[in-house]
């Protein structure tokens, strides 16, 4: 992990428009930028799988690079 | 002699001024006079106690295929709505040729989960053209409709299986912009567009694989009738919603059209998203655009079962480990005693009755029927279980088709959603209706707003009635409609100001084929007329057909 790439800050369960479970993935791009993204549950559980935690409260901190491994 | 007084109620007429007492007297389908002590009706409506109100406008449904069987849009209308604009979301059911139908028919049943049979059984296809489609529906409706166009039709109308491969060529352009005058000609009130939808197959949607030369081609033709652009933008991303606002400003400004977008929604997962998408709409009305961003008033419910994975429980390492795997393997684990025994332990010491205690049973699946409605902490408690070990028991016993559902998670702060409603540039919509079937009822809106909002204070009851009548007329220049004026069409609804409100969802067995969708009842509405005709009185609908196609 570098200062060099997106960071995953926070990631909480939240309904989506659809009443499914969303994942809600806060980022801080490397210029100081934040993001908020929501992530449906196939991205959602491929998220946590290429990070490698097998619980959302373990997200915070990892790359958000992580997402495109294995798409 | 009128054809209809209703008499002696608060006449709240939907501009925004302030409630008075008069009697509304309907001749030939409109209202031909408001006043005191008017003469007397064919028929009496004794309103003494009760709003007299326009009838409710929605202006984001999925009613299309629902309007060729039902032309009430149940269970719409019993809830005071006497319009609806169908065709959101790219989608409408025409022009359509019959070589396209199964493409389109894929598209509709994943936006709106409507069971096969809806198309196979329930009507006959016999139109082609947006003009046949109306000529179809119009035969029985008893609910206005302004329908709008679906891009992603129109693209696939003019391009085939190409719509689905590649932008269009500037020849197919121009039929684009041909076929669209032709709908809009036909009674079309507008275009609808999406950044966002899939088909069944997780393909994305026609209108999805336009280039913003067609898309300002065609908002080209809707500046020819100042007519309606709506559009689905990636609301799962804040910075790309801004981005589709500017988008949509700019489209407005030039062609100088209306433009709306939905869903816009709160959540506390990302609590800056509605109001920044707010004050980004606010600065492009100062330019002089419109774009009118579409929020619903009810909260967003939580559900699922454990057919299939879900986030809910994406902080729990061991059900997220079982839940993943194929069927057979998830169902061996949640029987195998000592993964259950593990999974139990994750939901807490309390054997989840903190974290899982208040989900609701749903039913309309596998569910015992006794059970629905019953939070899980009552039924653990019957059975003798914890919270965890009752969901996991539950779900095996029903071949895991148990739906549970966690209530208002999001959209739910009614101190910060008020405010945003009540917003001049806000525009209250997105309830969906006829969409989701099987997910959750898209129905009763209108009532929340009175039940929680003006209840609670956040707008006035003749504000509230403003939002989505008169307000909602005007965006989408529908015209005589909206507000309850001498020579304005008599959509009336009769109303309890403080019984108004939705009643608890329910699951249903209505739909063609017997398929399942969720509703919810109405409370608090008496009387509902459209274009002067009763339509639903005393709980029940009537015969009346006065719906018509209105632009």
């Amino acid at each position: 992990m570098t200062a060099e790439e997106a960071i995953i800050l926070d990631a909480v369960i939240a309904p989506g428009h659809d009443g499914a479970a969303e994942l809600v993935v806060s980022l801080r791009h490397p210029n100081g930028g934040l993001e908020t993204v929501s992530l449906d549950a196939e991205l959602g559980f491929h998220l946590m799988k290429s990070c490698g935690v097998a619980s959302a409260a373990d997200l915070p901190g990892k790359p958000w690079r992580r997402i495109l491994e294995g798409l | 002699m009128f054809d209809i007084v209703i008499r002696g109620g608060l006449v709240v007429d939907g501009t925004g001024e302030a409630g008075f007492a008069a009697d509304v007297a309907i001749q030939d389908g409109k209202i031909c006079e408001i006043g005191q002590g008017l003469g007397a009706g064919r028929r009496e409506i004794d309103a003494k106690g009760r709003v007299v109100a326009p009838g409710f406008i929605d202006p984001h449904t999925h009613f299309d295929v629902q309007l060729l069987w039902d032309g009430a849009a149940k269970p719409a209308l019993e809830h005071g709505v006497t319009s609806i604009v169908p065709g959101n979301c790219s989608l409408s059911l025409a022009p359509l040729k019959a070589a396209d139908r199964a493409a389109v028919v894929g598209m509709f049943q994943q936006i709106e989960e409507m069971p096969p049979e809806a198309f196979t059984i329930a009507f006959d296809w016999t139109w082609e053209d947006f003009a046949g489609y109306c000529d179809a529906i119009a035969k029985t409706l008893s609910v206005n409709v302004a329908p709008l166009v679906g891009h992603s039709v129109i693209r696939l109308f003019v391009m085939g299986p190409a719509a689905q491969e590649r932008t269009a060529t500037r020849d197919e352009i121009v039929a684009m912009q041909t076929l669209l005058r032709e709908c809009l000609e036909a009674g079309a009130v507008g275009l609808s567009t999406s950044f966002v939808d899939v088909d069944e197959k997780g393909h994305p949607v026609p209108s999805r694989y336009a280039d913003s030369a067609e898309l300002d081609g065609l908002c080209a033709v809707l500046g020819e009738f100042d007519r309606m652009l709506q559009v689905v933008p990636e609301f799962y991303a804040t910075d790309i919603t801004l981005a589709r606002i500017d988008q949509l400003a700019e489209l407005s400004l030039k062609h100088k059209i209306p433009t709306t977008f939905s869903p816009l929604f709160d959540s506390r997962g990302n609590a800056d998203n509605a109001p920044r998408a707010i004050a980004r709409v606010e600065e492009q009305f100062a330019r002089g655009a419109r774009v009118w961003p579409q929020m619903q008033t009810r909260p967003i419910d939580l559900s699922f079962s454990l057919l299939r994975p879900s986030l809910f429980f994406a902080r729990l390492p061991r059900w997220v480990r079982v839940l993943r795997q194929p069927l057979a393997e998830r169902i061996a684990s949640l029987s195998d005693p000592e993964t259950a025994a593990r999974m139990i332990a994750d939901a807490g010491p309390d054997g989840g009755l903190a974290m899982l205690g208040s989900l609701v049973l749903r039913g309309g699946d596998g569910a015992p029927p006794e059970l629905t409605g019953q939070t899980l902490a009552q039924i653990a408690q019957a059975r003798g279980q914890g919270c965890a070990r009752a969901l996991i028991d539950l779900s095996l016993e029903h071949g895991l088709d148990v739906a549970f559902l966690a209530a208002s998670l999001g959209h739910e702060d009614t101190s910060r959603i008020g405010p945003m409603l009540a917003h001049p540039l806000v525009h209250i919509g997105a309830s969906d209706g006829g969409a989701h079937l099987a997910s959750f009822a898209t129905y009763g809106d209108t009532g929340y707003l009175f039940s929680e909002f003006v209840q609670k204070g956040h707008l006035s009851l003749e504000a509230a009635v403003k939002k989505i009548t008169s307000d909602t007329a005007d965006i989408w220049g529908l015209k005589n409609r909206g507000r309850l004026a001498p020579g304005w069409a008599a959509d009336v609804v009769v109303f309890d100001a403080k019984g108004l409100a939705r009643g608890e969802e329910r699951p249903v067995f209505d739909m063609p084929g017997g398929g399942m969708r969720y509703t919810r009842d109405a409370t608090g509405v008496d009387t509902v007329l459209v274009n002067g005709e009763v339509a639903y009185a005393d709980g029940a609908y009537t015969d009346a057909r006065s719906g018509v196609i209105c632009t």
